[in-house]
């Protein structure tokens, strides 16, 4: 086994359908010498702690084995614990993986044995951390950008800051997790030619290191699958804070592939 | 994997140079925006701009507010004073209620300009006044002698 590399199943996986699915992986893991210690998410058990105690124990990458959601519960405070994070998808959603070039299933292993390791930035909302986005759909709240201006998009336009990209829609969009920016992308539909009888969008892009969501009215506020409610959200980025194992030949803006 | 948008990695001291900053239509920005970058303005911008970039404001955008720019290309609405560096494009859709310095000019026939307009700068630093504008174009609401003005 090799020390420097533990494991966390998400719930799900316990199932017997994935047994033979987890079992070639562990072979696999074991061929390549990366093969490390296993915990298992359950529902009245801790991420934290759990990813806490296995880094004590000097696990140096910790490998996530589930799908999106898996990384989605612990991205609020894993750039804190200070390790390597790698990711197995083995069902959908894998938007996550898509955007780091990690293919799903087993392929996901040759990803991980190349280690090829990267820091990237991280987003934050308040006090806790981001991966992907944050998401204000349909909002009457505006975006206020280094202190210095307000952003505000007409009615029932919708506010997304991106950092590693948009992973809520069938296709990912990537963005850049190295630029050291966030990127918010505000949507409206606006007047104008109609196209199957919906007006078209517009997008608004801007780039910002800090800024606040504000809004008048209470807003639910979307982020890594967490969702938060309030009236005022502070964001920023925090560059290079996050060691990922990631793959080759990823786009780093527009629509992965 | 993450190439850089910018040719390099994170160093630090990012800048936002090279990435466009688009206002799209059904936008209102208000206070004070600036900017490296390209910026294409097609909604609305209330308070004061400047950006070290390429300004595009579309024909639908509506800006109250002094603009500085690198260069500028106008089709739509200003109101206020505008400062560009380098080259300003003033296309026959655009109207500009405020004094204009730039350093060369091309107006189209058709755009309105309602203000002083200053174009090029000589080597001792003064700046040549002209009334600039196409042969249909207006300045102050009437009707001036055209002139394409483009000093360096």
């Amino acid at each position: 086994m090799n020390p420097a590399f533990a494991y966390i199943y998400d719930d799900f996986l316990s199932d017997r359908r994935f047994e033979r699915e987890i079992s070639i992986l562990e072979t696999e893991l074991a061929s390549r010498g990366v093969e490390g210690q296993v915990a298992r998410l359950a529902m009245f058990r801790s991420a934290r702690e759990t990813i806490i105690d296995l880094a004590c124990a000097g696990a140096k990458n910790i490998v996530f084995v589930g799908n999106d959601k898996t990384v989605e519960k612990m991205m609020w405070f894993l750039p804190d614990v200070g390790v390597t994070v790698g990711y197995i998808p083995l069902t959908k959603p894998a938007h996550i993986g898509t955007l780091l070039g990690i293919p799903m299933g087993l392929s996901a292993v040759d990803v991980l044995a190349a280690r090829l390791v990267e820091t990237i930035d991280v987003g934050k909302l308040d006090d806790r951390y981001f991966l992907t986005e944050v998401i204000v759909p349909a909002t009457v709240a505006s975006l206020e950008v280094e202190g210095q201006y307000r952003v505000s998009p007409a009615v029932g336009g919708a506010i997304a800051v991106r950092n590693l990209g948009s992973v809520s829609g069938k296709i990912p969009v990537a963005a850049d997790p190295k630029d050291g920016w966030l990127e918010a992308i505000i949507q409206t539909r606006v007047n104008g030619d109609r196209w199957l009888g919906k007006s078209p969008l517009d997008e608004t892009t801007i780039r910002l290191k800090r800024g606040t969501i504000i809004s008048k009215e209470p807003i639910d506020v979307f982020m890594d699958g967490h969702t938060v409610n309030g009236f005022s959200f502070k964001l920023s980025i925090v560059p290079n804070k996050l060691k990922v194992i990631t793959g080759k030949g990823r786009e780093t803006s527009g629509r992965a592939t | 994997m993450f190439n850089s948008k910018h040719g390099s990695s994170y160093d630090g001291k990012a800048s936002d140079e090279g990435a466009t900053t688009v206002i799209a239509r059904g936008v209102k920005v208000e206070g004070e925006f600036t900017s490296q970058s390209d910026v294409l303005i097609e909604g609305e911008v209330h308070g004061t701009f400047s950006t070290a970039g390429m300004l595009t404001v579309g024909s639908e955008a509506k800006i109250k507010a002094d603009v500085k720019a690198g260069s500028a290309m106008v089709s739509g609405t200003i109101e206020g004073n505008v400062i560009v560096t380098k080259h300003l494009d003033v296309k026959a859709t655009a109207k500009i209620m405020g004094d204009v310095t730039t350093e060369t000019v091309m107006i189209e026939s058709g755009a309105i300009l309602s203000g002083r307009m200053t174009v090029g700068v000589k080597p001792s630093g003064a700046a040549a006044t002209v009334a600039a504008e196409s042969p249909r174009g207006r300045i102050n609401g009437r009707e001036r002698v055209p002139v394409l003005a483009s000093e360096s």
